[in-house]
């Protein structure tokens, strides 16, 4: 009998109906934005845990730490270009990289362990969604912390007129975050369950190695962008050495900014094409 | 509704399902087998988050994968466990309703009343974890119906529930599934029929039987199968037995029993019992083949894998 059609066990418009249900409310306007707001909402949650709380505030915290314990070490304040390096390496690079590794490399091993991802897959727009939510999730997250960390370390008044670099870092941060977290999106849809590995080894592969080559493939990279305009905001580029030199770029500050948010638009559009194709046999799922 | 035509899915070298074809159209139906047939596997086809390696798959007369207008018309419900530890279900359900494009008023307004439908109103508030599995369960059916979907998919739906819960979802998917269509994966047979649904059996990533439970009873009725008798004159009774035009064979296992082959089992034993009383031979045990569903699937199973002549 295989492949034969079985019959209905009863045909449905010969039963009573059920009773009344009120009538189904109208999708949202914008039905694809409502749900990676959702999912954003619902990833923002899952981190307002106690561990990870603690995580955070640990991470607020280690600048101003590492900042107190160089002041200490040389007797004095900052001057302001030493303390614009060392909290460009601790918040934009380390609390950002950081931040973003634990929230967005998890997206979809996290939701396969807890038997989660079936459920957002047979959503429609739903892969997408989880994918561009908790992106928007890690951005928000990291972010914030990132930002305390850096109000932290300037409020403390161990760098010498260390308030001018509140604007300028906090761009970076942003960038950072935006670009960084689409970047960490790419392993986390290719190698689920290898995703933080694979996150460290491009953040170190790409954006460090491959950053500070001075050839085309550093334009591909989130930290050429914050670097340079680092420099252009601390102008230094006039004092730096001629090899040093190489490692910023030439255009203007709005074309860093314009490059990271096409890098990102770019890494996010491949890392949804990649969980939309993605299949996981049943075996994977939890 | 579904459609399947030469359906082969392939992990690597292994087969989830082997060139199935089926067409299902508005209804309640089961699907049967058991634990590693096919059944996650067709169900993943059904609900888009598989394609096919081989042949067509169509929903609604369109292809699920990845097609959001089939997808909302779609409500599944699979078989793992939601370990989701700090959502409550009032979180979760609204969340995937918010998923299926609903604002969150509307979505909030859908996940109360199905937590209240699925008997989970007091406990929606508790976190998951803290649940039983008979009430994640409920969550999890929850939220495959909360955004009304024509067509519901559950993936042994009523695993870890007590019987009372049981009775309770069956009865709450029953109705469910008057107004609306249902395909219904378990290897447990009494859960189908007690769905009153159609029925399709697959085995080994092959669909080996469909129809309703009485077709397949039909259909088991050409299948061989045997009677078994224990008798104080084993081989007199074994000559009579072979008598009887619904006899295909007999073979002796031990001293004082014997097996008819037959694909009547239930016509034979009543002429193995008359022929013994008229003979005066006692008969210590007369066993037919099981024609219960769940001696109908085991017998389809055996059948499949070769075990069965």
């Amino acid at each position: 009998m295989t492949g034969q059609t079985p019959p209905p066990a009863r045909a449905p418009d010969q039963l009573p109906s059920l009773p009344a249900l009120a009538p189904l409310p109208a999708l949202a306007p914008l039905p694809a934005l409502a749900s990676i707001v959702a999912v954003a909402r619902f990833q923002i949650n899952r981190l307002l845990t106690p561990p990870r709380l603690a995580l955070a505030a640990i991470g607020a915290a280690f600048p101003t730490a590492v900042l107190l314990a160089a002041t200490k070490a040389r007797g004095s304040a900052l001057d302001t270009d030493l303390g614009a390096i060392l909290l460009y390496a601790l918040v934009p690079e380390a609390v950002c990289m950081l931040g973003l590794l634990v929230t967005i490399c998890p997206v979809v091993a996290d939701e396969l362990e807890r038997g989660t991802w079936v459920h957002i897959a047979v959503r429609p727009g739903g892969r997408r969604a989880l994918l561009l939510g908790t992106w928007l999730a890690a951005v928000l997250w990291t972010g914030a912390v990132a930002l305390f960390a850096l109000l932290l370390a300037l409020s403390v008044g161990v760098i010498e007129n260390g308030l001018i670099l509140l604007g300028p870092f906090s761009l970076l941060v942003c960038l950072s975050c935006i670009g960084r977290a689409a970047l960490f999106s790419l392993p986390a849809v290719i190698i689920p369950k290898r995703a933080l590995v694979a996150s460290v080894g491009v953040a170190l592969v790409v954006e460090y190695l491959a950053g500070l080559i001075p050839a085309v493939v550093n334009q591909l990279t989130v930290s050429l962008r914050l670097r340079t305009l680092l420099v252009r905001f601390m102008d230094w580029r006039q004092n730096m050495p001629i090899e040093l030199q190489l490692l910023v770029d030439d255009r203007p500050p709005w074309a860093q900014v314009a490059a990271v948010l096409i890098l990102t638009v770019v890494f996010l559009a491949v890392a949804v094409a990649i969980v939309e194709w993605r299949q996981f046999p049943p075996s994977e799922e939890s | 509704m579904i459609s399947l035509s030469h359906v082969t899915k392939l992990y690597g070298s292994v087969i989830g399902v082997n060139d199935v074809t089926v067409e299902l159209g508005a209804g309640a139906y089961g699907l049967l087998g058991p634990n590693g047939a096919g059944k996650t596997t067709f169900l993943g086809l059904v609900t888009g988050q598989l394609r096919p390696s081989i042949g067509q798959v169509r929903v609604f007369g369109e292809r699920p994968f990845f097609n959001a207008r089939v997808l909302r018309r779609i409500g599944y419900c699979p078989a793992s466990d939601l370990t989701e530890r700090s959502a409550t279900p009032r979180e979760w359900v609204r969340y995937l309703v918010q998923l299926s494009g609903f604002t969150p008023a509307a979505a909030r307004r859908l996940a109360e009343e199905t937590l209240e439908q699925v008997g989970l109103g007091e406990a929606a508030g508790r976190p998951l974890s803290t649940l039983s599995k008979g009430m994640r369960q409920r969550a999890k059916l929850a939220g495959a119906m909360a955004h009304d979907p024509d067509l519901l998919v559950l993936d042994e739906p009523f695993d870890g529930l007590d019987p009372v819960a049981r009775h309770e979802l069956v009865t709450l998917v029953r109705t469910w599934a008057r107004s609306r269509s249902l395909l219904i994966a378990s290897h447990l047979l009494h859960e189908v029929e007690a769905l009153q649904a159609g029925l399709a059996v697959i085995l080994g990533g092959r669909l080996v039987a469909s129809g309703s439970v009485h077709e397949i009873s039909q259909l088991v009725d050409t299948l061989p199968s045997e009677v078994r008798v224990v008798s104080t004159a084993p081989r007199r009774l074994a000559e009579l037995a072979c008598r009887c035009p619904e006899a295909e064979g007999v073979r002796f296992v031990g001293a004082d029993a014997f097996i008819v082959d037959t694909r009547a089992p239930r016509l034979l034993a009543d002429w193995v019992v008359e022929a013994a009383n008229a003979e005066g031979i006692l008969i210590r045990e007369l066993v037919p083949g099981d024609r219960s569903l769940e001696g109908i699937f085991g017998r389809l199973v055996q059948v499949h894998r070769g075990v069965a002549p």
